[in-house]
């Protein structure tokens, strides 16, 4: 039984949003807990985890209900998307790529080491959406990083 | 490793303005500041900010394939979804007082919910939920109609 929802969950728009959670479950082995389906056999909303995560995928779709809303795939906007997401794995995270690359990811970041400590790789679904993977690898103070890339990592969280 | 604050997903949101949008998210829906990362003459690289355990991420268009909605006309790929534990009424006066466009002024769902969507500063969704009556998959398809598999509230 999945946990309870958490605080903040994204909702992923898709033009065949069927397709996408079928090719999510096999890209990155995520797992369809929720379903909500019309007369019609439409998909209107559904919900996935991931090692206790949960995202929800959904159709694009604008109207009344919606004020001057309008949501869309990237792959009706030329590719473009507003928002993105960050999974943290445990392991595995090379294996992980090869997984979704199989499945037909396109992968413009391949796995590398990042300067905070982190193994990253970046994914992009069949329509566009950018998934960004990370696994934890080694701490690193702030006092380093810092020195490696000439930001600033404030203490304080005024701006 | 990783700070046990933040949940293992992380949405990130792409504003032409990140510092404005640091500041607005918390005056707005009462978020609370987690991480900030700037160059040195102040601009933005990474902030988070979060809410009873989640964190989103805060960035200038972080990609080439990254716009925020006003580069897309509007439109949004993604939106955010906000399950608060109190006052959904309360939360929607103060983010409206802050200047949240108004999508959806709350109103009680087929599904238990109480919720509202608003556009924020820069025309991102989101939507705003408290649970009001907690119910069965089977009491929301009675009442809508639609076939609903395992959307009732979870024990922990």
């Amino acid at each position: 039984m999945p946990l309870a929802k958490p605080a903040i969950m994204p909702t992923v728009f898709y033009r065949d949003p069927v397709a996408a959670l079928r090719w999510l479950e096999e890209a990155f082995g995520f797992e369809t807990t929720s379903r909500v389906t019309d007369a019609d056999g439409r998909v209107g909303y559904s919900e996935m985890t991931y090692l206790g995560c949960a995202i929800s995928v959904g159709g694009e779709w604008s109207g009344p209900q919606l004020g001057g809303g309008s949501l869309k795939s990237p792959a009706s906007l030329h590719g473009a998307g507003t928002q993105f997401i960050w999974i943290e794995l445990p392991e595995g995270l090379d294996a992980h790529c090869e997984r979704a690359r199989a499945a037909g990811a396109r992968i413009p970041d391949e796995p590398s080491e990042q300067f905070y400590g982190a193994r990253t790789y970046r994914a992009l679904d069949p329509e566009g959406h950018v998934w960004n993977f990370r696994q934890w690898t080694r701490e690193v103070p702030l006092t380093e990083q810092e020195a490696a890339t000439g930001l600033k990592f404030a203490t304080s969280l005024e701006i | 490793m990783s700070d046990p604050a933040k949940a293992a997903v992380m949405p990130g949101l792409s504003y032409a303005d990140p510092v404005a949008a640091y500041r607005w998210l918390q005056s707005a829906f009462g978020f609370e500041p987690l991480t900030l990362i700037t160059e040195p003459d102040g601009a933005l690289i990474h902030a988070e900010v979060g809410y009873r355990g989640c964190a989103i991420n805060i960035s200038k268009r972080r990609w080439p394939d990254q716009a925020p909605p006003s580069d897309v006309g509007g439109r949004n790929t993604q939106s955010l979804h906000v399950q608060l534990s109190q006052d959904v009424d309360a939360h929607f006066a103060r983010a409206t007082a802050a200047g949240a466009e108004v999508l959806m002024a709350p109103q009680d769902q087929p599904y238990g919910d109480r919720n509202y969507m608003v556009k924020d500063l820069e025309g991102h969704v989101w939507s705003f939920a408290q649970t009001v009556q907690p119910m069965t998959d089977a009491e929301y398809a009675a009442r809508t109609g639609a076939k609903v598999e395992g959307l009732s509230p979870k024990e922990n």
